[in-house]
């Protein structure tokens, strides 16, 4: 089963929006929305300094690791993760069954905070994200098939 | 999963690599993290016990030759070999759009190798995949050790489903037969993706 997805200039413009409205409603510094295979998907604010392609890598195990505690324990997954530091803190909440959102906040705010417009904020993603995946998979450039010579010369890793 | 994003004009790919424990996936990853140049490598992650040993993942994330003016990346996870970690290998396959399994070419290590090869299959079927569809080549590691089965051999264990899939004699610390595994997968993948004209089509 494969559940790739496609991420169209309007459905992101509407990721955008809504992570930029969940920064300035949260007090967050820095939101992710992520796959749980592993991969970021948008992200918004000081996001933008950091390895985002780790942290997103990390958080998804992260919460993989523990939705699989849960069901060890008979419930169906832990909906939110904190990590609470010395100065930064970590809330990764569920969006739907494949996505999560990531927010990384410090003192300036309170975790209720994060935690009441993360769930409003996924809401909105979450409808976002159903659309997206209903659409067409590719379009525009993307839409023909390699032809030999982009398929010979797209992959040619070698050591430096 | 593939992810597309039109907006960022990028592509993500997830491969793993898979094996039984101490057959050099976390090499490949190491090898192939010494020799790409900066600009097509980011940072590797891993989540090793005390003795080196994978406890969850390896990770790598690698970008290759752009496809129409969009980036290609492809994220390299290692899953751990050792069988009691069934429940974070199979975390780590979430997701995955191709696959590399090493196997160590040791005779004494035969059994391990088809253990994980079956478990592989399992893990799969938990996510409704069939190794018989997903872009996979197999590399036989340690092939500089002196108590190695002949490749025929390891083929013949190995390499037997419905589609005999390209296999690569390796040894990863060295990075023999590293890149061939990896540009051959990822090349598997793009097509999988994207399809190919056919030679001499119009």
């Amino acid at each position: 089963m494969r559940h790739d997805l496609v991420i169209h200039e309007a459905d992101a413009a509407r990721i955008d929006a809504v992570l930029e409205r969940f920064l300035g409603d949260a007090g967050s510094a820095a939101v992710l929305l992520i796959e749980r295979s592993g991969e970021p998907l948008a992200m918004a604010g000081s996001a933008r300094t950091l390895d985002t392609v780790s942290i997103a890598a990390l958080a998804a195990g992260a919460f993989s690791s523990t939705a699989a505690l849960a069901r060890l324990l008979g419930e169906t997954e832990f909906s939110v993760l904190f990590h609470e530091g010395a100065k930064e803190s970590l809330h990764v909440s569920t969006v739907d069954d494949d996505t999560i959102l990531l927010a990384i906040f410090d003192e300036r705010t309170t975790v209720g905070m994060v935690r009441l417009f993360a769930r409003e904020a996924s809401q909105s993603l979450k409808a976002i994200l159903v659309d997206a995946r209903r659409q067409p998979r590719r379009t525009g450039v993307l839409a023909a098939p390699l032809t030999p010579e982009e398929a010979r010369s797209a992959i040619r890793q070698r050591p430096a | 999963m593939s992810i597309i994003n039109y907006a960022a004009k990028v592509i993500n790919f997830k491969i793993v690599y898979y094996g039984p424990g101490m057959a050099g996936k976390t090499a490949n990853l190491q090898y192939v993290h010494r020799c790409l140049p900066d600009d097509n490598r980011g940072n590797m992650i891993s989540l090793a016990t005390g003795d080196d040993r994978t406890l969850f993942f390896d990770f790598l994330p690698v970008s290759a030759t752009s496809v129409r003016g969009f980036t290609t990346k492809f994220q390299l996870y290692t899953v751990p070999g050792q069988s009691r970690y069934n429940m974070t290998r199979k975390l780590v396959l979430r997701g995955v759009d191709g696959i590399v399994f090493v196997a160590d070419s040791q005779w004494d290590r035969l059994k391990e190798n088809v253990e994980s090869l079956r478990n592989l299959n399992d893990n799969l079927r938990e996510y409704r995949l069939d190794l018989n569809a997903v872009p996979y080549v197999v590399q036989y590691n340690k092939r500089d050790l002196p108590d190695v089965a002949p490749i025929d051999y390891l083929e013949y264990t190995l390499n037997r489903g419905a589609r005999r899939v390209p296999a690569f004699e390796a040894v990863a610390v060295t990075g023999t037969g590293v890149f061939d595994a990896l540009n051959t997968v990822s090349r598997m993948v793009l097509l999988r993706e994207f399809g190919q004209v056919q030679e001499g089509a119009s």
